[in-house]
């Protein structure tokens, strides 16, 4: 038999019960919905994580006193110091060094007051992690090395000391001791973790010095010349400091250095877990709306037993019959598909307006529910088409 | 098995039986039922036969197994000189759609399709492209021309069956197999479908009926009666089915009710 008169006399027989295709197609439907939905969301999860990590300043590689391993972890050790930032500074490929610390502290104005971080950083932090000062200036080297009692606001923390007032040149109080406020960044809104907004930074000097006492440094932030160079610099960076340190050659680093590209593939491997794992139980709904598939293939050969013996009897073969309703199966699981497709979609966008959250589906995700819903119709259809096809031609003519 | 014959000689019958024999269950003796023994016939180009007998008999069997729907377990039908009795499933089921037109008590049509459409099925099978000419021609033999696109729903009995002796002749078939054609149509459409069935004979159609009704017996030239699985009696209607009435007649008059035709 014709396939294209096959795909009619399936699509005929599904038509002429709408109600109960309809139904089938559903389980279908939800699943691949679910699906493409959480796949679009995977994927939106990832663009933005992308989005937040790459605005923490280009070409940046962070350097991290290492963590303790073993069973227990010991925290981070207290490694780098302002001189490993400086003798970083000084290789070739790094455009500026930032020595970064941080530590939590009451911060007061008035009557208001906070526990927030306060981080002591270089001059050159601003520029090298794209942070913009919305009103005032930044602190310079200058105010780093006299250890002038300065601060720059996150922008949360200008709005929840100052209110509508203006922040420039008041004097707020910092673990008790008096500092001027320099400026105010620019609100970068929501960002997920350790958003700016909340920060307030003051130069490094005074910060390691009469604020908090500590030498230590949590973070020195290096920015390099090119994506290209960032390799490179970071293997100098390793170098350098295993030097600096002493560390013997069989000894393990006691920092870490970590470019972009690796944050990102962490970054993105953490969402892809997700995304898989949350795909993997919407595809569970894929596979019961197989079944029910399987389920409605078999009511129906059983229906149409006597069909299937007139059929016979005028010269279908078996495999006639096998197609016959293997390509009905199919024709319902791909419609199925085809509307989860754009049910998924339609969820996303609204799940993009409502929920506020970035989606966006990737073109794979179509490509592969629809395959999947393919292989559904076949692999669910196949059991109940073989059932048809083997029917005794004599005993299906007498089927009341 | 044997090789089936392929030479067609000039003296060759649409349908020649030989020895044919069905036996159900043959393994299991406690439900081990012959249901056909040892029939042998030959039907002409050109015959009109009704096969008759009591319920069974054997007849319903033989139906099947002259419709390529079952194998026998035994003996030889040659279907145009061919020994179809052993074909494989998919041979059999090309020779059902080439050679072998049916016409079942209950039509049998797809309740989905129109009438042309069911027409044309049989050609679907066989791989013909566009059949639709020849599907309304096969309308136009049985005179219903005009209602090509109703439904079967939309179709009285009468049409109903004549839509599906169309079918049946759609494929231009060596033999029609008519089961009980007019047992589900009252007696004047059945009387109509007869007459049909009577010109499409008088075309060159060859016809073997199935049938309980003496009167349909009656209207063919020749009979085969059946009984317990054998050939009782093979010959001109006329004294086979007036023996049958004697019969009939005597059984009623005994009180007896098991001696149905």
């Amino acid at each position: 038999m014709l396939l294209h008169e096959t795909v009619r006399s399936a699509w005929r027989s599904l038509s002429s019960n709408r109600l109960r295709t309809g139904l089938t197609a559903l389980g279908m439907i939800i699943g691949v919905a679910a699906v493409v939905s959480v796949l679009a969301i995977g994927e939106g999860a990832k663009a933005s994580v992308e989005g937040r990590i790459r605005a923490l300043g280009s070409n940046l590689l962070t350097v991290r006193p290492a963590r303790g391993t073993g069973p227990v972890r010991t925290g981070s050790a207290a490694t780098l110091v302002r001189s490993d930032a400086e003798a970083i500074g000084e290789l070739s490929g790094v455009t500026a060094v930032s020595a970064e610390n941080g530590g939590s502290a009451q911060v007061k104005y008035l009557e208001n007051n906070l526990q927030t971080t306060i981080y002591g950083v270089s001059a050159s932090y601003l520029d090298i992690r794209n942070l913009e000062v919305a009103r005032g200036i930044g602190f310079t080297d200058a105010d780093d090395r006299a250890r002038r009692r300065v601060a720059v606001l996150g922008g949360g923390v200008a709005r929840d000391l100052f209110g509508a007032a203006n922040p420039l040149g008041e004097r707020i109080q910092i673990a008790g001791q008096g500092f001027t406020v320099l400026g105010v960044l620019v609100e970068k809104g929501d960002v997920g973790w350790a958003s700016p907004d909340d920060y307030v930074l003051v130069p490094l000097g005074v910060h390691q010095g009469s604020l908090f006492g500590q030498d230590a440094l949590s973070t020195i932030s290096v920015q390099v010349e090119s994506e290209a160079v960032s390799d490179a610099v970071q293997a100098r960076v390793e170098t350098l400091l295993r030097l600096r340190h002493r560390i013997h050659a069989d000894a393990d680093d006691d920092f870490e250095v970590r470019s972009q590209t690796e944050m990102l593939e962490t970054m993105g491997a953490i969402t892809g877990t997700f995304t898989t794992l949350l795909g993997s139980v919407a595809a569970v709904s894929l596979f019961v709306g197989g079944i029910g598939i399987m389920n409605i293939m078999l009511v129906s050969v059983r229906e149409r037993t006597r069909e299937i013996g007139v059929r016979m009897a005028v010269g279908a073969r078996r495999i006639d019959i096998l197609l016959q309703f293997l390509v009905e199966s199919i024709v319902v699981s791909a419609f199925g598909g085809l509307a989860g497709v754009i049910l998924g979609t339609g969820v996303a966008i609204g799940i993009a307006r409502l929920g506020g959250w970035e989606t966006s589906v990737p073109t794979y995700a179509y490509a592969l529910s629809l395959g999947v819903s393919l292989a559904i119709g076949v692999v669910f259809g196949v059991g109940p088409a073989r059932r048809a096809s083997r029917l005794d031609p004599v005993e299906a003519l007498r089927h009341e | 098995m044997n090789a089936p014959p392929k030479v067609v000689q000039s003296d060759v019958a649409p349908v020649e039986v030989k020895g044919l024999t069905r036996i159900y269950h043959p393994d299991r003796p406690e439900i081990r039922v012959v249901a056909l023994d040892g029939v042998s016939f030959r039907i002409e180009r050109g015959d009109a036969v009704a096969i008759v007998g009591p319920s069974g008999c054997g007849k319903s069997t033989l139906l099947h197994l002259l419709g390529c729907l079952d194998r026998p377990t035994s003996g030889h039908y040659l279907l145009e000189g061919q020994d179809v009795a052993q074909l494989d499933e998919d041979d059999q089921a090309r020779i059902r759609n080439r050679h072998i037109g049916f016409v079942f008590q209950s039509f049998n049509l797809l309740a989905r399709s129109s009438a042309l459409e069911n027409v044309a099925l049989p050609l679907l099978y066989a791989g013909v492209r566009d059949g639709e000419a020849r599907a309304r021609h096969a309308l136009e033999r049985v005179g219903l021309a005009d209602r090509a696109h109703h439904r079967p729903n939309e179709l009285s009995g009468g049409q109903k069956q004549r839509v599906a002796i169309a079918r049946a002749l759609v494929t231009e078939p060596s033999i029609l197999l008519g089961d009980e054609p007019t047992g589900a149509l009252d007696s004047r459409t059945g009387a109509e479908v007869l007459e049909l069935l009577h010109r499409l004979n008088e075309e060159g159609t060859t016809l073997v009926l199935v049938t309980h009704d003496l009167q349909v017996a009656q209207e063919m030239p020749r009979v085969i009666r059946m009984l317990d699985g054998h050939v009782v009696a093979d010959g001109p209607s006329g004294p086979i089915v007036e023996e049958l009435l004697r019969e009939n007649l005597q059984a009623s008059q005994e009180g007896g009710r098991d001696a149905a035709p």
